[in-house]
């Protein structure tokens, strides 16, 4: 037998390093692709859309000049609650500070009643078989007919806001528990079990963190959707509240008040997930090598331009 | 000195028609500073046979005994794939397996890492790692709570053939220096005859058709005359025994 070794060049001569000339022209399109980009121009272009919706439906309907909301005057609005100059009984924090104590006791009970039933759900057939059908008719059941009912039998005060949140936020919190449970880990169990590791351990090192992305999930979809309830159990059980003001503002017939509420809303829900889920998740995940969304654009990033090139070489 | 000992050994899953016979009377003894491996083809029991010495499955009948002088034995466990936890950071792997956290577990930790030429990867996570580094981190961890007997269920399966041999090596290596006993698993009888000095084939439906002794001087290179020789002696067993078809 012969065996004949070449030793292969170095130098890559299928693909020639870019020149300076072409590496300026590539900065436009490396900006278009950065997150950064995109996150600033979503309000620029929302902005537009606004700007020339609001030239449209003038142009069609003049009545509405005095209806719809400019966004200087939503601005100025938003300013003066910001400064907690307002006509409504309570200003901007002292609502927020309402709203969030009711969803944060609300969010609170969902997902401890959640996770234990989803625990039980997932750990026991016939358990699954008794809270399935429930589960599956309370997720079924709309945010504002739990919001009507609450108010009906508690009234005014806190508990309506808070039950509505509780029980719109609870099925995510079953559901995604349960499927976690039906996800643990099996051959990481018999690892443990093989190097006789206690069972307090394997609960705290296995079962707890292999259940952390499902509670994360459960979490922020218990959060957004326990929120949404609230602020409609506000709306027709409230006496005050994120809700209740926004209510207040369109009985006024301040379009203006209406929109800047509804913004202070979304800035909320943007803080938060800034602020809190963000870095736990960054904390929790970091483990995880890279996210999937990132290789899937790679991928098809890298395939992208791999074919422009054959495109180019073609033509 | 670790010893084992198989008494009529019979394992069947399922019942009626479902009934399938996974090892059948198996009667067996180790001893001492031995590299055993099983080799055979799929289905002849030879997983099974491991996750019963390890405690992960039970006997149908017979009696499985791994002791270290007069002890129960400790045992430690290589897997097909590492199975790390991969929240955990490649330290707190080897932790996790072991008694206590103190200074001088986690220096021994710290030890067996080195051996495994990742002494600088331990605040890693298992999914920073390759392939390879994580079956070096699985091996590690298998070492490090100082087993009296070590099981290994094909670990090099799943890696290249130049990261395979390389962590053959390490594995000799290792064996060498603990003096530890260690029953790994193999469908690769070239694999079977670098490392160990004893081959126990199996065949399908779980009986133990024989019991080689390997008598060549460690380490042995694939390519030298002998254990090409006791290679090709090995896979005669098979053919004789009718196992190579299956």
């Amino acid at each position: 037998m012969t065996v004949t070794e070449t030793r292969p060049s170095t130098a890559d001569s299928s693909r020639p390093a870019p020149t300076p000339a072409q590496r300026v022209a590539a900065i436009p399109m490396q900006i278009a692709k950065s997150p950064h980009f995109a996150r600033v121009l979503f309000p620029i272009a929302l902005f537009a859309v606004w700007l020339l919706s609001l030239a449209a439906v003038e142009e069609i309907w003049p009545f509405a000049v005095d209806v719809l909301p400019t966004p200087s005057e939503v601005g100025a609005f938003m300013w003066d609650e910001f400064i907690t100059d307002t006509l409504a009984r309570k200003n901007l924090y002292e609502t927020f500070y309402i709203s969030l104590r009711r969803l944060m006791s609300g969010f609170a009970i969902a997902m401890v009643l959640g996770t234990a039933l989803g625990l039980a759900m997932g750990l026991s057939r016939a358990t699954n078989a008794f809270c399935h059908d429930w589960t599956m008719a309370i997720l079924a059941m709309p945010a504002l007919a739990w919001a009507l009912f609450n108010s009906i039998i508690f009234g005014f005060d806190d508990r309506g806001p808070i039950l509505t949140v509780i029980l719109a936020g609870i099925p995510f919190v079953i559901v995604n528990v349960r499927e976690g449970v039906r996800n643990t880990p099996r051959e990481l169990f018999d690892m443990a079990r093989s190097f006789q590791v206690p069972q307090s351990k394997v609960i705290r090192h296995v079962l707890v963190p292999s259940l952390m992305p499902f509670m994360f999930a459960a979490a922020r979809y218990c959060f957004s959707i326990g929120w949404k309830g609230l602020v409609i159990a506000e709306v027709f059980g409230g006496q005050d509240g994120a809700g209740w003001t926004i209510k207040f503002w369109y009985d006024a017939h301040r379009a203006h008040g209406v929109v800047g509420y509804a913004a202070f809303f979304v800035i909320f829900a943007i803080l938060f997930e800034r602020l809190v889920f963000e870095p736990i998740s960054r904390r929790a995940f970091r483990w995880r090598p890279q996210l999937q969304t990132e290789v899937v654009e790679e991928a098809f990033g890298e395939h992208h331009e791999h074919y422009g090139e054959e495109e180019t070489a073609r033509h | 000195m670790a010893e084992i000992r198989i008494k009529n050994l019979h394992k069947e899953f399922g019942t009626g028609q479902d009934k399938v016979v996974a090892l059948e009377n198996v009667n067996l003894e180790i001893t001492g500073h031995s590299f055993v491996s099983i080799v055979g083809p799929s289905g002849c029991g030879k997983s099974t046979l491991l996750n019963i010495l390890t405690g992960i499955e039970t006997p149908t009948n017979g009696t499985v005994d791994i002791t270290s002088d007069g002890h129960v034995a400790a045992p430690g466990y290589v897997f097909q794939a590492a199975r790390l936890l991969p929240w955990r950071t490649v330290t707190d792997n080897l932790l996790f397996v072991q008694e206590d956290r103190s200074d001088s577990t986690k220096q021994r930790c710290q030890r067996y890492l080195e051996m495994v030429q990742l002494g600088d990867k331990g605040d890693k996570f298992p999914g920073e790692l390759s392939g390879g580094m994580q079956q070096r981190v699985g091996i590690a961890r298998a070492f490090s709570i100082e087993p009296d007997v070590l099981f290994m269920d094909e670990p090099f399966s799943h890696l290249d053939a130049i990261t395979a041999r390389a962590l053959r090596r390490e594995l000799h290596h290792m064996w060498d220096e603990t003096k530890k006993m260690v029953v790994f698993v193999t469908h690769d009888v070239g694999e079977a005859v670098e490392l160990s000095n004893r081959i126990l084939v199996f065949a399908k439906g779980g009986s133990l058709e024989d019991d080689i002794q390997i008598d060549l001087p460690f380490p042995r290179d694939p390519a030298d005359d002998e254990v090409a020789v006791a290679k090709a002696h090995v896979l005669r067993k098979f053919e004789e025994l009718d196992l190579l078809a299956s």
